[in-house]
């Protein structure tokens, strides 16, 4: 296990048993009940959820909410055959969105950071201006230009306005970082002959993977679940992401309840797999740096 | 362009000021030349931003004067669509109301039970458990949000939902009804649905701010026989304010901007039982194509969470130590 708090630990030679007897000794107990009572209640749909998705109709008219056998897992195939093809269109709009933001706003913020350019902080007060303008604001005339473009039901029109918008919290975030790295080692690369952009590649990028995957997370995490605009703007069902689709595969298959779980549960894998590489950076990045006001 | 030119402006703070005095012999021409290729760096960044973020902000505001209906020639109308939205449209003023209410409850939610969460791992003595719960707390959060709603949706149901059978085991079968379906409850059962309300990373901020309570206060104010409940409101809430000041804000503007919910819930039924702000924005935009109507209202709600997150910022005042 590992741990993150700053101080020096003593190397943890106790199994899970003895930590959870100290737990008790200490007094700690009720704290832990309090939290697995929050905890359980939590988690409740998604259990249940997980129950209902292995049952047939008769299944779930007698018995509801508790396991019953034998187990149905011909629902996940049903499921997946709808679901399969939303789960891809959605990782083609965040996946190449986030690598266009990334790329786009990493040179932005770099720029921003370290070159003392006349117009510096007018431009940038121009990108950060961006956060206080609400989606309400711009979401009919958006709709229309798209129109006007012809964008209308294809990719473009998620990927487009994806990686102009998702930059301007990246650049703001990413900023900060670049200008906070020890300006030496640049001083001393550019000594041994390097440019500008060798520089940026090989000691910028390098030193700053863990604030770039952050925010990238954050930008998979909200196009990921954008309702809104691909509702509007995608019309074919070849075309739609995951979440208008499942809202069309719920309206379709109202009351077929096992199948029904069974896409909500595959439907919720590929963050949950996204989650499992980089919960580290996620938990840390949000609760060691100092987000406040 | 060669190194040599390139070395003295983009050099360490200091470097930097050493440089102060030759930049300013330089006129404002010499200097923009120098950085050249710094503009191009920033060249498709602010192509896709004018595009698609100032053209259409600009406009939604411009056209929020207009009659503008798709198809039409675009007609000057002044202050009419708001004159109608707040003196004619009955609809309005009711989703007001209950936006107020959403928000509200949104607020109340995310100070009290994420910050108990917060408190109670934050006082856990072993850094495996603390661990175990940052990472449980979390993953709620990486379940795609429209999940989570027809999840609720689900749970509200009228003839299969969780909430009736509940009910129904624990004697309170008469208290049965179609949550969603009835006027009289939809509104709050969009509210308060989300329970125990803590799933996200509303904890983590929190958690974040205690940890970074300097360990000397936390001695002192246990040397000094403070602890428990007394602590928590003398030490941990004043020194934590930013943060709180940071959630409060993301509430009202998510409580503002949270008509998808009830999109996806209620489509603001029935009738107009739970209808907001934004969602009527929506109906007038795309069901209707009252487009200058629909950015009226656009307009209405950027000017009212500016103003709340101004009001916020300025007078819940940070403590410093």
């Amino acid at each position: 296990m590992t741990v993150l708090e700053g101080q020096p630990q003593p190397i943890q030679r106790m199994t899970m048993g003895d930590s959870w007897r100290r737990a008790w000794r200490t007094g700690d107990w009720w704290r832990h009940l309090g939290l697995l009572g929050f905890l359980f209640f939590m988690f409740l749909p998604f259990i249940i959820t997980i129950i209902i998705s292995f049952k047939d109709i008769p299944q779930f008219d007698h018995f509801p909410f508790t396991v019953t056998f034998p187990l149905h897992p011909e629902n996940y195939s049903d499921a997946w055959r709808i679901v399969s093809r939303y789960i891809y269109n959605s990782l083609i709009a965040s996946g190449t969105s986030v690598a266009g933001m990334v790329v786009l706003a990493a040179i932005a913020a770099w720029a921003f950071a370290r070159y003392p350019f006349p117009g510096r902080e007018i431009f940038f007060f121009g990108v950060l201006a961006l956060l206080m303008v609400p989606g309400e604001l711009t979401l009919i005339p958006a709709f229309l230009l798209v129109k006007d473009l012809g964008l209308l039901n294809t990719r473009w029109v998620l990927i487009a306005p994806y990686i102009a918008g998702g930059q301007v919290f990246a650049i703001f975030i990413l900023r900060q970082f670049f200008e906070a790295l020890p300006g030496e080692m640049f001083e001393a690369a550019r000594i041994d002959g390097a440019n500008e952009l060798q520089v940026f590649r090989h000691i910028g990028i390098p030193l700053s993977q863990s604030i770039l995957g952050v925010v990238a997370i954050m930008h998979v995490l909200s196009t990921w679940n954008d309702v809104i605009w691909p509702l509007v703007t995608l019309r074919s069902d070849e075309l739609m992401t995951l979440t208008i689709g499942l809202y069309a595969f719920r309206t379709a298959w109202y009351t077929i309840w096992g199948p029904l779980m069974a896409g909500y549960v595959i439907a919720s894998i590929p963050l949950i797999i996204l989650f499992a590489f980089t919960s580290r950076l996620f938990v840390e990045g949000l609760s060691s740096g100092a987000i406040k006001m | 362009m060669t190194t040599e030119e390139i070395r003295a402006p983009a050099s360490h703070a200091t470097m930097a000021d050493l440089r102060v005095p030759r930049e300013r012999e330089s006129t404002l021409g010499q200097r923009i030349y120098r950085y050249r290729f710094v503009y191009l760096m920033l060249v498709p960044t602010f192509a896709l931003l004018l595009t698609f973020n100032y053209y259409p902000a600009f406009m939604g505001l411009y056209r929020a004067f207009f009659q503008w209906d798709i198809g039409l020639q675009p007609e000057f109308l002044g202050l009419g669509n708001f004159e109608k939205l707040f003196i004619r449209d009955d609809v309005f003023i009711k989703s007001l109301r209950h936006v107020s209410l959403l928000t509200s409850w949104r607020v109340i939610s995310a100070v009290t039970f994420p910050f108990i969460v917060a408190e109670l791992i934050f006082n856990l003595r072993s850094h495996v458990h603390k661990y175990t719960y940052r990472v449980l707390t979390i993953l709620p959060a990486v379940v795609p949000g429209i999940v989570n709603l027809l999840l609720w949706q689900f749970i509200y149901d009228g003839t299969h939902g969780l909430l009736n059978a509940f009910l129904e085991s624990v004697g309170l079968g008469d208290w049965q009804q179609p949550w969603l379906g009835s006027p009289k409850t939809a509104l709050y059962a969009v509210t308060f649905m989300g329970f125990p309300w803590v799933g996200g990373v509303t904890v983590l901020i929190y958690l974040a701010g205690l940890q970074g309570i300097s360990d000397e206060v936390i001695d002192s104010s246990l040397v000094d026989g403070c602890s428990g409940l007394r602590r928590l409101f003398a030490i941990d809430i004043p020194l934590i304010l930013g943060q709180f000041k940071l959630i409060i804000v993301l509430a009202v503007i998510g409580g503002l901007q949270g008509w998808v919910a009830v999109f996806v819930m209620t489509a603001g039924g029935p009738g107009t039982a739970s209808m907001v702000p934004g969602l009527w924005m929506y109906n007038n935009a795309f069901l209707w194509n009252k487009m200058g109507y629909a950015s009226a209202i656009g307009m209405f709600l950027f000017v009212l969470i500016m103003g709340l997150t101004i009001l916020n910022v300025k007078f819940v005042k940070t403590g410093e130590y």
